[in-house]
């Protein structure tokens, strides 16, 4: 399998509406790189502007590399990890 | 297999949750725990799937939810009612201590009291003499209540289980340290695999988080991971000291404690409650009355009896710390 068949998980969704700031900082993984994740399932907690929002895996399979770890900042639209598809 | 992890605070919302899915007379109380979620995220998410009539926000005003707690709960419900810094029992001291605690002995077993009171607790984050204190001993002290201290978020969920499964009053006393919040950080060591199915942790037996063969080091909450965090330490220098942590203070597994010193011989006890008056000594009386013999060495590490600084340095220098437990097994060797 390539590395093009892996799903970026995207710091990324309705939230980005509410906010004003572009940078965040990533609070929690409650998923370690090799576990099988579900579509939908909150596998990250990340922090803007003090407000907590949970961060789905966009679909079935195994999170195979966190780009971005516990305490790491990011920007919205940024990599946070990689999951890669049941085949 | 690699297991799904969790935050302490989500491992609770867990407990609560599935808890109040299988049985309708269970249902949360306290002050912004509907639509803020708790302040240290204790009910984050539960409003949106039970509503308001289940999720309830208070006034502030202890004495009255808390009664209304122990009502609803002598009459067959089974609440849940959150204290929301533990620092705040005194304007409702009657109703915990002489209602909650008492009415069953009261009656004449006419009526049980199951409800279960959750409370934050804990400092080492600048939040002053009145909203740091731990007060494990003041709860553990007044018969009639049970007092449950998880320190990761396995713990927290089988406990909670339990709590609110059980017929009479439970204390849970959650340190907010640990629940994993973005705005305050736990250490390493909370956050840990936790099974999505229901799963119950038996009150009165405590966990040896460490096994070692130089010393006992006993403790709870927060505090177990800063003994985790010495004992790696001490292990460098080839001590080899026990962790354990007592999960609950009642029921209290001084079983598990003594066994523990009469291998080691030597007893640290850590506490963040004050050191007089406390769990420090009744750790150690409890030792002394069964295994005196086995006794070697005794160090307590605890709170000093003074008010809970807010200054950010002077807070560090009274609570104890990894490196007070590092000395403390060195001193007992």
């Amino acid at each position: 399998m390539s590395e093009d068949d892996r799903v970026a998980v995207v710091a990324d969704g309705e939230w980005t509406d509410d906010v004003d700031e572009e940078e965040g900082v990533v609070v929690n993984w409650f998923a370690k790189s090799g576990r099988r994740v579900t579509a939908g399932e909150s596998i990250c907690e990340v922090q803007v502007e003090k407000v907590s929002i949970d961060v789905p895996a966009p679909v079935d399979g195994e999170l195979v590399e966190i780009v971005r770890a516990e305490d790491d900042e990011f920007t919205i639209g940024d990599t946070l990890a990689w999951v890669r598809p049941e085949g | 297999m690699i297991d799904r992890e969790l935050t302490m605070s989500r491992a609770i919302v867990e407990a609560i949750g599935d808890e109040m899915r299988a049985n309708d007379e269970v249902f949360y109380m306290g002050e912004d725990v509907a639509d803020y979620g708790g302040i240290f995220d204790s009910t984050q998410g539960l409003l949106e799937e039970f509503g308001y009539d289940r999720i309830m926000d208070v006034p502030i005003s202890e004495t009255a939810y808390l009664g209304a707690a122990v009502g609803a709960a002598q009459q067959g419900m089974r609440p849940i009612a959150e204290l929301m810094f533990v620092d705040f029992f005194g304007v409702a001291m009657d109703q915990i201590y002489n209602q909650m605690a008492k009415n069953t002995y009261m009656s004449g077993s006419g009526v049980s009291v199951p409800m279960v009171l959750t409370t934050a607790v804990g400092g080492t984050y600048s939040d002053a003499a009145q909203h740091s204190q731990a007060l494990y001993g003041t709860f553990a002290h007044l018969p009639g209540m049970k007092v449950v201290v998880p320190s990761t978020a396995y713990d927290a969920k089988g406990l909670l289980h339990n709590a609110i499964r059980d017929d009479d009053p439970v204390v849970y006393m959650y340190h907010k340290r640990l629940m994993g919040l973005g705005w305050l950080p736990a250490p390493e060591g909370p956050k840990t695999p936790v099974p999505e199915e229901e799963y119950t942790i038996p009150f009165g037996k405590a966990d040896v988080k460490r096994e070692g063969a130089d010393a006992t080091v006993v403790t709870l909450g927060l505090h177990v991971h800063r003994a985790l965090d010495a004992a790696d330490a001490l292990a460098e220098e080839g001590i080899d000291a026990e962790v354990i942590d007592l999960r609950t203070l009642v029921p209290l597994d001084r079983e598990t404690v003594i066994g523990s010193v009469e291998k080691t011989g030597r007893l640290v006890v850590v506490d963040e409650d004050y050191r007089s008056f406390g769990l420090t000594g009744e750790i150690v009386s409890s030792v002394a009355d069964e295994a005196l013999a086995s006794l070697d060495a005794v160090e307590r590490v605890a709170m000093p009896d003074v008010p809970i600084p807010y200054a950010r340095e002077l807070e560090t220098e009274v609570m104890p710390s990894t490196g007070d437990i590092e000395a403390a097994v060195r001193n007992v060797q």
